[in-house]
């Protein structure tokens, strides 16, 4: 506990002297404040935003998008990873595609999301959807498996049925590696949201960001972009913590308590 | 328990997934949605710049309202996405520069004008956009910038040709002229770090680089393209105007008075810029505003188009009769 303490005291510390830096070199003349504002200006402009309704409908756009994208790419990861990836036949129809459409970069769909929805949330969904789905797919292939061949077979033998041998014998292998997807797939699905709202235009921080910008209001951009970040961090926290409930009785996970 | 919460944890998302999925669909002219007191619904595509402070004016005023019209903006991230947007049916209208209108009619895409956007006031010195150089450049006019390297906001658009008319009729050869695409909040960076010799920049920013005594103007280029040339305008789609040309015929009334009343009250203006931008409201007191006259210039569109032809952006003559009112 009191490693834990003095690692968290260590890294309040290090973001604390990231802050004064960022303070300290606008002042000191070596970047220009009109591009790079000093840290008291940014969260200056940051707690003002906080008073008011628009940063907050942002913030709420942000993350309805995020959610909506995260949970339909997840859903239909999890849900088509286990049929390809207990099928044979199916993995090895589907693995070169999967290995050409998965490295497209998400970005890559923005201009095909404008003409096909128009700029429109969907449009941003779309690509959120595309970036967590492969994110989390993999993920499931591999947790499928790595299931035993001995305890599948035994499954087999006592003729348990299809959604039993899941519920008993592949999600309990599979769970951490729904876990790492599930957490890697959030933070994803948070960079493409925001991506998607600065170039689709949907509602969000990212619109926000863009219009500060295109307003010349510089250390609103920064403000915002703070909240951004503080976004991501807050979901990774949330990710991780579900990850140590969800598999407390893991090895991976267990090792981790001191005994 | 654990089971029980991640059982209701996913049925929560589900829910709230599809109830999310519906709320976004794109409303086509074909049956206009009405609110609650039976008025039409529109969605507007803009961006959120100076130029379209008429049309906040004309919903804060009630021009709108008055003619039974319920206005909802929706801020693109580009002029780029307004058109598809429109023509999609996303939003029923849009904002748009004429050069790019010209474009999408040229490439098969039935767009009409329905009111004016916003025009040069005419003045030379005295514009909402400018061509400028750093403040220690020895460049005196657009002339001698034949060579130069300018920066303009999107390649192969409206900055093309009226910058190169400034240097034409600055008595310059446009011919050596290297455009690069920067986004006019980085313009002020590209001219202070010597990327790029001139830039093309409107309001905010050609205050802002003003009062930071980073660059100077050496030309009006609207103003040289173009006697109170029309820079941007109101449009929909031919669709919306076949199955609602009454909403498009009280669309145009409304957008008229707000242009009107626009250019008749200098400070309504500077305040509701401050309200759908994040500029502070010192700078909007200090920028330079566009005119707003009510109706089209049809004749600076003809003169914009000639010169888009000469430089190579259109093909041919825009056929004006079928995209102008």
């Amino acid at each position: 506990m009191s490693e834990r303490l003095h690692r968290l005291l260590l890294g309040l510390a290090g973001l604390a002297g990231f802050g004064l830096l960022l303070e300290a070199l606008p002042r000191w003349g070596v970047v220009s404040d009109r591009y790079l504002p000093p840290t008291s200006r940014i969260l200056g402009e940051l707690f003002e935003r906080a008073r008011h309704r628009p940063l907050w409908d942002a913030v709420f756009n942000t993350l309805g998008t995020w959610a909506i994208g995260l949970v339909v790419a997840v859903a239909a990861a999890v849900v088509l990873g286990m049929v390809i990836g207990t099928v044979p036949l199916l993995r090895a129809f589907t693995a070169s595609t999967i290995e050409f459409l998965r490295p497209i970069p998400s970005v890559a769909w923005i201009s095909a999301a404008i003409v096909l929805y128009g700029p429109v949330k969907m449009g941003t969904l779309l690509i959120v959807v595309y970036a967590a789905f492969w994110q989390m797919l993999v993920q499931v292939l591999h947790g499928v498996a790595d299931v035993d061949p001995v305890a599948r077979d035994t499954a087999r033998s006592y003729r348990l049925g299809p959604l039993a041998r899941i519920r008993w014998v592949t999600l309990p292998t599979a769970l951490p590696y729904l876990a790492t997807g599930l957490r890697l797939a959030a933070t994803v699905a948070l960079i493409l949201t925001v991506t998607g709202e600065l170039f689709v235009g949907t509602p969000g921080l990212g619109a926000d960001i863009l219009r500060a910008s295109s307003s010349g209001a510089t250390a609103g951009v920064y403000a915002l972009v703070v909240v951004t970040g503080l976004l991501g961090v807050a979901a990774n926290l949330l990710f991780r913590t579900v990850e140590r409930r969800a598999l407390s009785w893991h090895p991976s996970v267990r090792t981790e308590v001191p005994a | 328990m654990h089971r029980r919460l991640a059982a209701t944890l996913f049925s929560t998302a589900l829910l709230v997934a599809v109830a999310g999925c519906g709320d976004d669909g794109g409303d086509g002219g074909d049956d206009q949605p009405t609110g609650p007191a039976g008025r039409d619904q529109v969605t507007v595509g803009l961006i959120p710049i100076v130029d379209v402070a008429p049309l906040f004016l004309g919903i804060e005023q009630g021009f709108f309202e008055d003619r039974n019209i319920d206005v909802t903006t929706d801020f693109a991230a580009g002029g780029a996405e307004i058109i598809p947007g429109v023509q999609s049916g996303t939003y029923d209208f849009g904002f748009s520069n004429v050069i790019s209108l010209m474009l999408a009619q040229a490439s098969g895409i039935e767009l009409k004008v329905v009111a004016n956007g916003n025009n040069s006031t005419g003045v030379d010195g005295e514009d909402f956009g400018s061509l400028m150089v750093p403040v220690d450049s020895p460049v005196q006019s657009a002339a001698e910038l034949g060579d130069a390297t300018i920066a303009i906001n999107t390649l192969n658009n409206i900055s093309d040709p009226v910058v190169r008319e400034s240097v034409r009729k600055a008595g310059g050869d446009p011919a050596g002229i290297e455009f690069v695409g920067v986004p006019f909040p980085e313009m002020e960076a590209a001219l202070a770090n010597g990327d790029a010799d001139a830039v093309f920049v409107v309001e905010p920013f050609q205050t802002i680089i003003r009062n930071n005594g980073v660059g100077r103007s050496v030309a009006s280029s609207w103003v040289d393209a173009a006697p109170d040339l029309t820079v941007a305008a109101y449009f929909t789609s031919t669709a919306m105007i076949d199955e609602n040309p009454d909403l498009v015929q009280r669309f145009t009334e409304a957008m008229t008075e707000a242009l009107a009343f626009a250019n008749e009250n200098e400070e309504a203006v500077r305040n509701v810029i401050t309200t759908y931008t994040d500029m502070q409201p010192q700078l909007a007191s200090e920028i330079t505003l566009p005119a707003w006259p009510p109706e089209i210039n049809r004749a600076s569109s003809e003169r914009l188009a000639q010169l888009a032809i000469q430089d190579g952006l259109l093909a041919e003559p825009p056929d004006l009769d079928a995209l102008y009112p």
